[in-house]
């Protein structure tokens, strides 16, 4: 009976307490976790091996800065990868809030490790309303939906937009989302336009797009911190989401165990319940 | 790390802090950052629409490029406004009516095209595991399909052989649901670590 009424009365708090519990202590006393390859990360990883080097990636900042934890470590390792293999990079966001400052700020830190010059081997193109009048927009003409970059500069100043002027001139586009945007890029420009394309989403949007992978309108996904540190490994590149994984693999551990906990006291509170029912 | 950078990374400690004390309990540091991000967050929010669409979309291509054609969809916009004056309300439903019919039109053929028969399309085919076509795969994810239709269909009653198969249909639609549950939680997790 003690153990149902400590159960049953327990204060949420202390839950929180545990989580940052497990949380400080790998950061404090780092361990280090095998990370697996999932099929839908190996497989983005090879779509964006397949692009040719020296062409153009769309490559959209679709996320809110409260989920930059998952979404960042991703943008800047799939920044990596398209700079080792000197593809021009065209950044943009259908996010006001965070996108457009996060694709300035990560583009240019990484781009500077790579010696690569902004107008020449990329161009951030910010933000702009409505986000389904700029998708199908950007097939007929990128100009005419963007006539500046995200700094005010004219798109005919940039060197990089001269021979980017739609889908047509971009190789392959990744999408760097938290949220259902992801859905309008799929239907909206690969189902009309045929543009290859692979998403990275946070953990709370991966399970719906495996549908999308299934089907082939996506070349690969990468869901959550764990596709991030996934991908980390593949590109050789390991970062934030290679040190957040082993906290994440321990606050798991600690989770599984309060559910665990949960259905005992659920389990035993149910038995007495029957037991006295009985008499 | 300059002043200015050191001022900022303090601002971002507090509001987080403040923004995480409701943990604890509703209280007056959780209420100023409450009120502090939604007051940024309408001011950025007009400085940057009437930036990037009335400034760079509409004045600068009327005034100096001559897109005289613009000057419409200025008017249908302005006349959204008219809501806020009631004799004149009725002019906003012009503009109103233009967005919605261009809305519904560019999602009719993007759902159908992106939703309806890709997903048609990726239900008939073969799945695929390592590249090669894996057979059992197909067979469970085509009754996981047909199953939980079924569970979704409510025209006759759920007896029998339709009973049955809907009670399939359950259990994918919970085992669905503990993945989502199970992506969620490591998704809070991350933006705690983050």
């Amino acid at each position: 009976m003690k153990i149902i009424t400590f159960l049953s009365t327990l204060n949420r708090r202390w839950v929180y307490t545990l989580v940052w519990i497990a949380v400080i202590i790998p950061l404090l006393f780092p361990m280090s976790f095998k990370i697996n390859t999932t099929p839908e990360v190996q497989s983005l990883y090879d779509a964006v091996e397949n692009v040719p080097d020296s062409s153009t990636v769309l490559l959209t900042f679709d996320l809110w800065p409260n989920a930059l934890a998952e979404t960042e470590p991703m943008a800047r390792t799939a920044l990596h990868h398209l700079f080792r293999k000197n593809c021009n990079v065209v950044t943009l966001t259908t996010i006001p809030l965070g996108g457009p400052s996060v694709a300035e700020r990560v583009t240019r830190e990484v781009a500077a490790l790579y010696d690569k010059k902004y107008g020449v081997d990329y161009v951030n193109l910010g933000y702009k309303p409505n986000y389904v009048s700029v998708l199908r927009g950007l097939a007929t003409s990128i100009e005419s939906i963007y006539p500046t970059d995200n700094s005010g500069t004219m798109l005919s100043q940039l060197p990089l937009m001269h021979t980017v002027k739609t889908y047509d001139q971009i190789a392959f586009i990744f999408i760097v989302a938290d949220n259902g945007i992801v859905d309008n890029w799929v239907s909206i420009v690969n189902a009309q336009f045929g543009k290859k394309m692979c998403a990275a989403v946070t953990s709370v949007m991966a399970p719906k797009l495996y549908a999308y992978m299934g089907s082939g309108q996506l070349t690969g996904i990468l869901g959550g911190m764990k596709g991030a540190a996934e991908y980390e490994q593949l590109v050789h590149k390991p970062g934030l989401a290679t040190i957040g994984i082993s906290i994440q693999s321990l606050v798991h551990f600690l989770i599984i165990a309060l559910i665990g906990l949960g259905n005992l006291g659920f389990f035993l509170e149910r038995r007495a319940k029957q037991k006295e029912a009985r008499g | 790390m300059s002043g200015w950078e050191l001022f900022q990374l303090w601002v971002m400690a507090f509001g987080t802090i403040a923004i995480f004390s409701f943990l604890y309990g509703d209280n007056p540091f959780y209420k100023f950052a409450e009120h502090l991000f939604a007051g940024l967050t309408a001011g950025y929010y007009f400085g940057l629409y009437y930036d990037t669409v009335v400034v760079q979309q509409l004045w600068i291509p009327i005034v100096e490029n001559s897109k005289w054609s613009l000057i419409l969809p200025g008017i249908f916009g302005v006349s959204m406004f008219a809501r806020l004056i009631p004799k004149y309300s009725w002019m906003a439903r012009i503009g109103l009516a233009f967005v919605m019919g261009s809305t519904a039109g560019i999602f009719l053929m993007s759902e159908l095209h992106g939703n309806v028969l890709g997903q048609m399309g990726g239900a008939m085919a073969i799945q695929n595991s390592g590249g090669a076509p894996n057979y059992l795969l197909t067979a469970i994810a085509a009754v996981g399909l047909i199953c939980t239709l079924i569970y979704f269909y409510f025209s006759k009653e759920h007896t029998g052989v339709l009973g049955a198969t809907a009670n399939v249909g359950i259990w994918f639609i919970m085992i669905s649901f503990g993945a989502h549950f199970g992506y969620t939680v490591m998704g809070r997790i991350s933006l705690l670590i983050g």
